[in-house]
This record gives C-alpha cells, sequence and structure tokens, in this order.
C-alpha cells in the first residue's frame, strides 16, 4: 500500500472512531522522520520533540478534518514547517528560516557493506558523499528517499519549483555516482565527458 | 540539457517513482548505450532500495512522552488503557490540593477561570456540590470549566455546575446571557440547561441568552452544530446549522400586553399547554463591516441593537448600566432602533438616543424614566 493511502486509512479511522490505537500507530509512523525534520529547522533535540508532540495534539484536537486530506504526508510536513517558523520567529532566530541553514541528517546508508555488493571502502564514500552534499540538496534527497514526499510536495514545502527538486536530486545521485567509477577504473577514466 | 545531467534526472526520477512512461523508455536506451554504467547503476539501485531494520523502541517511549505531555496541557484524550497510564507527579498533586484548598476558601476564584479539577482522585466519593457563577448587573466574567471550556458570562447573569463536572457528564445551566466556547468531547456531551431549553453539543462556539426577566429565549450558533431541546416539548429536537439563531417564545403571558411597561412585578409566568410555545430560527445578524456577529458583541464590550424597540432595548441596557428604566410613552417604547454602545455613559447613551427619537427622561440615582 502506497505510504499516503496508509495514512488516509488511519486519519479516517482517528476521525470516526475516536481510535487511539490508529492514533498511536500514526504517532509511530511518523515520529522519527518529523522529529529528524524538525531537528534539521529548529537544531534542538528537545524542542523537535515538542514539536512532533503539537503537531500530533493538533491532529487530535482537528481529527474531523483531516479526512480530505490529499496529501496527507504533506500535510504534516508543511504544519511540522509552521509550526518550528512559529517557534523560530518567537525566539528571533530568523536566520534558521531560511532551508539554506538546515541541517538534515540521513539515516539510510547501511552500516554493514555485506548487506550490499559493495567494499567498505566504497560504502565509507558513499557516507561521506552524502554528508558533504550542500544543506538544500542533502535536505530534497532525504526528503524524498527516507521520508518517502513526492517531487512536487517537496517543491510545495520548500516553496521550490518541481525542476529544481529534480535538479537537486540528479546532483545528489551523481555525487554518489561518482563513488562507484573509482572503483570502476575504466569507466572512471573515460567518465562521461567522453560521451557526445 | 547535457547528455549526462539528462541520465541523472531521469535516473533519480525512476528511483524515486517519479519517471514517465517515455521517460523511463528514455533512460533505458540511455543505459543500453553505456553499457560501463552498468555496475555504478546496479550498485545505487540496491543503495536505494536498501531499508535499515525498522527499531520502533524510541517511538514507543517519545508516545508515551507525548500522551502525558497531552494530558499535562490538557488536552481532552479521552480514558487510556491502565497500563499507558502515565505516573502522576508528585509536583501536579500538590497543586491539585492547593488548587482545591483554595478553591473551598475562596467562593469567588472561579471568576478568574484558574482552577482546574479534572484530576481529581476521589473515585468512590460521589460529591453533588455545586459551583456557581454570578454576575452582577454592569459585570461580565469569563469563566473556564475543568474541561477546558470558555464561558463569558453577561451581566445579571449565573451559571451553576455540579463539582463532579466532567467526570461522567457536562452539565451546566444558565440564568441570563452566556457566550460558550466548548471544548470538543464526543463521549461527554455539554449540556446546557434554561429556564425553556434545554442546548446539547459537542464542541462549538455559540451564545445563549436566557434571562428570565425576557420574553424570549436566544440561541445563536458560530460554529459547529448543536441540539436544542425545549422543555415543553421534550420529543422535538431542534438542530442548529451554523449562523443561526433559535429564538423561544417564553412561557410570559403579560408581556405583549404591556409591551412598554416591562419591570419585573409585570411579568407573570404560568404553564400553558405546549402549543403557545413558540419557535422560530432566524439568522445572524453580522456586522457588515467587519462580519463581527452583534449576538455575541457584548463579550467585547459591545451592546449592539438592530432593529429592536426601545422596551426591548431598555431591558438590556438596565442590564448592561445597572439601571432601572421605565418608559411611560408607548410610541417612544415601540419606537424601533439601531446602534452600537461601547464606552458611552448611560446619560451619553441617552442623549445619543434622543438624536433619533424625540423624548424626554429624567435620571434620578439609578433610575431612568423616559416620557
Amino acid at each position: 500500500m502506497n505510504e499516503n493511502d496508509e495514512i488516509k486509512r488511519l486519519l479516517s479511522t482517528i476521525a470516526f472512531q475516536n481510535d487511539q490505537a490508529a492514533y498511536k500507530e500514526l504517532f509511530i509512523l511518523l515520529h522519527k522522520r518529523l522529529k529528524q525534520f524538525g531537528y534539521a529547522i529548529l537544531k534542538s533535540n528537545e524542542e523537535a520533540e515538542e514539536l512532533v508532540s503539537d503537531i500530533f495534539i493538533k491532529i487530535w484536537e482537528k481529527k474531523e478534518k483531516l479526512v480530505s486530506i490529499e496529501s496527507p504526508l504533506l500535510y504534516f510536513y508543511t504544519t511540522a514547517k509552521n509550526l518550528a517558523f512559529n517557534r523560530l520567529q518567537k525566539q528571533k532566530r530568523l536566520k534558521s528560516l531560511n532551508p539554506e541553514e538546515w541541517l538534515m541528517q540521513v539515516n539510510s546508508i547501511p552500516l554493514n557493506p555485506e548487506e550490499l555488493m559493495m567494499t567498505a571502502e566504497m560504502l565509507n564514500k558513499i557516507k561521506r558523499a552524502v554528508n558533504e552534499l550542500p544543506p538544500r540538496c542533502k535536505l530534497i534527497f532525504k526528503l524524498v528517499k527516507e521520508d518517502g514526499l513526492k517531487y512536487r510536495e517537496v517543491a510545495e514545502l520548500l516553496q521550490l519549483s518541481v525542476k529544481t527538486v529534480e535538479a537537486q536530486m540528479a546532483i545528489a545521485l551523481r555525487r554518489l555516482g561518482r563513488c562507484m567509477h573509482i572503483e570502476l577504473k575504466t569507466a572512471a577514466n573515460l567518465g562521461f565527458s567522453l560521451k557526445k | 540539457m547535457g547528455y549526462q545531467e539528462n541520465f541523472w534526472v531521469l535516473f533519480s526520477k525512476k528511483l524515486s517513482n517519479e519517471a514517465t512512461t517515455d521517460e523511463l523508455k528514455e533512460l533505458e536506451n540511455l543505459i543500453k548505450d553505456n553499457s560501463e554504467w552498468q555496475y555504478a547503476i546496479q550498485n545505487l539501485e540496491d543503495l536505494w532500495k536498501h531499508q535499515p531494520a525498522k527499531d520502533y523502541s524510541h517511538e514507543d517511549d517519545a508516545y508515551m512522552l507525548h500522551i502525558h505531555r497531552m494530558k499535562e496541557l490538557g488536552v481532552p484524550f479521552g480514558e487510556m488503557p491502565d497500563n499507558q497510564m502515565p505516573v502522576k507527579s508528585k509536583k501536579k498533586r500538590m497543586l491539585w490540593y492547593s488548587v482545591a484548598a483554595a478553591a473551598m476558601v475562596i467562593a469567588g476564584f472561579f471568576l478568574f477561570g484558574s482552577f482546574s479539577g479534572k484530576n481529581k482522585s476521589n473515585k468512590n466519593q460521589i460529591v453533588r456540590e455545586v459551583n456557581e457563577i454570578s454576575t452582577r448587573p454592569g459585570s461580565k466574567s469569563r469563566v473556564e470549566l475543568p474541561d477546558g471550556s470558555i464561558v463569558w458570562l453577561n451581566a445579571g447573569s449565573k451559571l451553576t455546575y455540579n463539582k463532579d463536572f466532567g467526570k461522567e457528564k457536562r452539565e451546566v445551566t444558565l440564568v441570563g446571557e452566556g457566550f460558550f466556547d466548548v471544548t470538543k468531547n464526543k463521549e461527554k456531551p455539554f449540556i446546557i440547561s434554561t429556564a425553556s431549553i434545554n442546548i446539547k453539543v459537542l464542541g462549538t462556539v455559540f451564545n445563549v441568552k436566557a434571562y428570565s426577566e425576557d420574553k424570549q429565549t436566544e440561541t445563536s450558533l458560530l460554529h459547529g452544530s448543536i441540539e436544542v431541546t425545549i422543555k415543553s416539548r421534550p420529543n422535538d429536537k431542534i438542530i442548529l446549522s451554523p449562523s443561526e439563531k433559535l429564538i423561544v417564545e417564553n412561557q410570559i403571558t403579560s408581556v405583549v400586553t404591556t409591551g412598554f411597561k416591562r419591570t419585573k412585578e409585570n411579568i407573570t409566568r404560568t404553564a400553558i399547554p405546549d402549543i403557545s410555545t413558540l419557535v422560530s430560527i432566524n439568522k445572524l445578524t453580522y456586522n457588515p463591516n467587519d462580519s463581527t456577529v452583534a449576538e455575541a458583541q457584548w463579550i467585547n464590550n459591545k451592546l449592539i441593537f438592530r432593529d429592536e424597540t426601545f422596551s426591548d432595548l431598555a431591558v438590556q441596557m438596565e442590564r448592561w448600566y445597572n439601571v432601572n428604566i421605565e418608559i411611560k410613552n408607548e410610541k417612544v417604547a415601540q419606537q424601533r432602533l439601531n446602534g452600537t454602545l461601547e464606552t458611552e455613559t448611560i446619560t451619553q447613551a441617552l442623549d445619543a438616543l434622543q438624536e433619533t427619537t424625540p423624548f424626554r427622561y429624567e435620571k434620578t440615582g439609578n433610575k431612568v424614566v423616559i416620557h
């Protein structure tokens, strides 16, 4: 099942049956990534935790209205962004409103190289490459790859064009690809520049 | 777009499930022409698909903290299974004791709206004590009920509820005028009893005007929906939609005939058969300038009247200014008026009314006589 459909199903169970089990399931499904997103903006674990809690208080209080949401995942991220902005504004940390200042962590590079057919050296290179992505590029990469947002959702959330999201994703993948070319000397030496 | 830029755009779109059929075909052709890319492509696809094993133990803890925090913030969440009940902190219990003690000592404590009785722990003891909040003519107050609902009480009004309000039921009685902002709780509907009607709500914002000396009881709904039962017709339920106002004629007989001379002594209450209860549903009166609702403006210290007779306005002014007004001229009593009173004194208000309606008045102390 598509994750947005799953979230929609949970939201309507919560709205119509007042179902606390579905509420908990939804919290557990989204907590980690929303907290990471909140942390990227707020740069405080404690505040990011409160932010997620605030989002879910809103969800419980407004549950009747949430059945008609078309992109629930985007709704959660937009709410997280808005609530985080409110906090920043109260604290007068206006510099952090700029996505260039957000520090997003990427999780899903596996620790164990044997899980993938790669050498440890190559995996380390990939991890480094991911960490060294420009902030906005890393943020977009994480939102698409790990958090499951569509390009148009990321574009809306960060107020960019879909073309920009496409381009940033291409940059991220290309940098990762470079790590592999070193392993494959011929391809690396020839590079792509020789083509056409 | 360059050849390789195009490849990376298409390839990342494929991984993200964003690529169209045409784009997938284009990508396939690119890869076919460049078989040496295969190794990197394969690795990146593996890496993309790889999801580290999910560990939700932190999420479970985080959920517990969240539920605890919700309780502390007073967000109604319903009952939780016992094993999930967060441990009540000592600090909080202390707070409750001191609040309870203070409540016993200071009768008027509730007027400040800070009492919170939702964590009562004496489960077995049935308490039927009654809290009563009343406002004198000329004054208003804001009350916060234990469930977080807010009631603004207009002048000369009284709100009562049992000490165990919110435990099983949320019931209040109202004499006078109250503006209600009721916290949502589907399991425990909020019920307001007045002399002539009962109102049942799940969570919404509305105004109830049920002064015993008025000839009508008015219920104005701003948001949500409410169900009204007229006490003399218990089987008829009236559902109000937002922006509607329900007017129920109170069972007062002498009002219509005496019209201009409506002091309390003239009103007689009689048990009249069901048929005599007149009901009408009207639209709320919106102020065209800022779309505020006239019926609820008293909470902003505004007395707004639209197309009301002087005699009806006089009753409101009596409460507003804590005066006694007697209109001795029937033509003046039936005069229809529009206006807003805000910071004006009673004398300023009467002077302003004189500009549109010719009348004379005498004011001695708290008594105004209009000729």
